[in-house]
């Protein structure tokens, strides 16, 4: 599904994504986990053929996205992290719009439906909420039945049921087959959904495995645990923090 | 196909129902059309071909703020909010994205030019002394001109004030150099001479041998010159658009 070895970027003189590579097979999660800053977004936008990057091998359902653009993102989805609208657009035609750059869509109104924006057709996308919105930028994301999706921080804004339901959708399509790369700074979330974790500290992997391995290998109790010593923020540096504001 | 024709209906609800479009597209064109004609058809001493000339220079006011100013601003607008960026991790062509808007925008200036047309038989009794086909497929071919140069800007505009510059500085200069408001004829020959650099210019010269129906005489080279332009700004526009 997905193949990327030794992904470099580099913004000017400062290496923003240092040799990132991992695979991901059919049906399959990923989690890009990292701080604010590590390299999250850049390297999605590295993979996703739209930031220049140096690489040995990228490739997205067997082909390159610089050269075969349309073809690969005929079957790819994305929800970046922030997503914008022209002013006035309403849902419906967001809708309409995306899936009219398809072959193939879903059945709109179910997922309409499903992310809770049934009733919200005719109105405006930038006077959706926070959580609504976001709801929105996913669902366009999966409008044409992707093989592959990318996630950027996918829950954000969302309330705990929006979340779950969100869960639930995804774990499904997973089981159908549907490929996933996603960030996340929800463990939770990571635990619920993920094979995988990658996690980046400075645009470098500090480590990559499944999720039990994250735990086993660390000398903490949990995930989050786990990831905070990955991701090198550790526990004691925030209590030096507290002391010298106090 | 579908994606076009979609594409170019929601842009077109967007567009129309912000004000600028109205403003710029239509009404400010057909005022001034409508002030060049009054002053032009009343003087006696610029002559009663001055005014018929002028009609030239008038309907093209609404390609030019369609064209150069709408097309190319909105696009950059769209670049600058990042929803290019949306748009490039889908199948869609570039060129549909520009001509989609491109179509919005052309909606307008054929109002304004039903408006000008209007104007310029009703209030000021225009008849025009050459044949309506050959002037109106000029006008068709200055368009398509005026609109890969909006198109070149719209695609290529690293950032909002870059676009904003250059469509400006394209506007204005054929507004005011090209014959579109201040005619040619009665510029100094220096100015003459810089006017000529101008595509529009060119149109404008080609557009009153149609109102005339004159032979085309230096046709060609003006001709040559507008469908440089095309080449240049779609050719341009398919290959460098930048989606950031």
């Amino acid at each position: 599904m997905l193949n990327v070895r030794n992904l470099s970027i580099s913004y000017g003189s400062k290496t923003a994504v240092d040799r990132v590579s991992f695979e991901l097979g059919q049906g399959e999660v990923i989690g890009l986990l990292g701080a604010n800053g590590a390299g999250k977004s850049s390297a999605i936008a590295g993979i996703l053929g739209i930031q220049k990057s140096t690489f040995e091998e990228l490739t997205l359902l067997g082909r390159s996205p610089i050269a075969h653009r349309r073809e690969v993102f005929q079957q790819v989805g994305v929800q970046f992290q922030e997503t914008n609208f022209p002013d006035r657009l309403t849902v419906q035609e967001a809708c309409l719009q995306w899936a009219s750059l398809y072959r193939e869509t879903a059945d709109v109104n179910e997922l309409l439906h499903y992310f809770g924006l049934a009733g919200h057709e005719n109105q405006a996308v930038n006077s959706l909420s926070g959580g609504e919105r976001q709801r929105l930028a996913v669902l366009l994301a999966l409008i044409h039945n992707p093989k592959l999706v990318f996630l950027d921080e996918l829950t954000t804004g969302l309330d705990t049921k929006a979340r779950r339901l969100l869960w639930r959708r995804l774990l499904t399509m997973k089981k159908a087959g549907l490929s996933i790369v996603l960030t996340s700074h929800y463990m939770d979330e990571v635990e619920v959904l993920c094979d995988r974790v990658l996690i980046l500290k400075h645009g470098q992997t500090v480590f990559q495995g499944t999720v039990s391995d994250a735990i086993g290998t660390s000398s903490k109790p949990t995930l989050e645990d786990a990831y905070l010593e990955y991701s090198g923020e550790r526990e004691e540096d925030w209590d030096e923090i507290a002391n010298h504001v106090s | 196909m579908k994606s076009l024709i979609t594409l170019a209906r929601i842009e077109g609800r967007l567009v129309w129902k912000g004000m600028d479009i109205v403003l710029f597209g239509i009404c400010f064109p057909v005022l001034l059309a409508s002030l060049f004609g009054y002053l032009l058809s009343r003087d006696a001493s610029s002559g009663a071909s001055n005014f018929q000339l002028s009609f030239a220079a008038v309907t093209t006011i609404g390609v030019l703020a369609t064209g150069v100013m709408g097309l190319p601003l909105t696009i950059a607008d769209y670049r600058h909010r990042q929803i290019l960026k949306r748009f490039q991790v889908t199948p869609v062509s570039p060129v549909y994205l520009v001509m989609a808007q491109a179509l919005v925008q052309l909606s307008a200036a054929l109002v304004s030019f039903t408006a000008v047309v209007t104007v310029y038989h009703v209030f000021f009794d225009f008849r025009l002394p050459g044949s309506w086909p050959v002037f109106l497929l000029t006008y068709g071919l200055v368009t398509l001109a005026m609109y890969s140069l909006g198109m070149l800007i719209g695609g290529l505009a690293p950032n909002q004030k870059a676009a904003n510059l250059w469509s400006t500085l394209a506007y204005f200069t054929m507004l005011l150099f090209s014959g579109a408001t201040i005619p040619y004829e009665v510029m100094p020959r220096w100015v003459q001479w810089l006017m000529d650099v101008l595509p529009l210019a060119h149109g404008i010269h080609l557009l009153k041998h149609a109102i005339m129906g004159e032979p085309w005489g230096q046709g060609g080279l003006h001709a040559a010159v507008l469908i440089g332009c095309i080449l240049i700004g779609a050719g341009g526009t398919a290959k460098f658009f930048k989606w950031r």
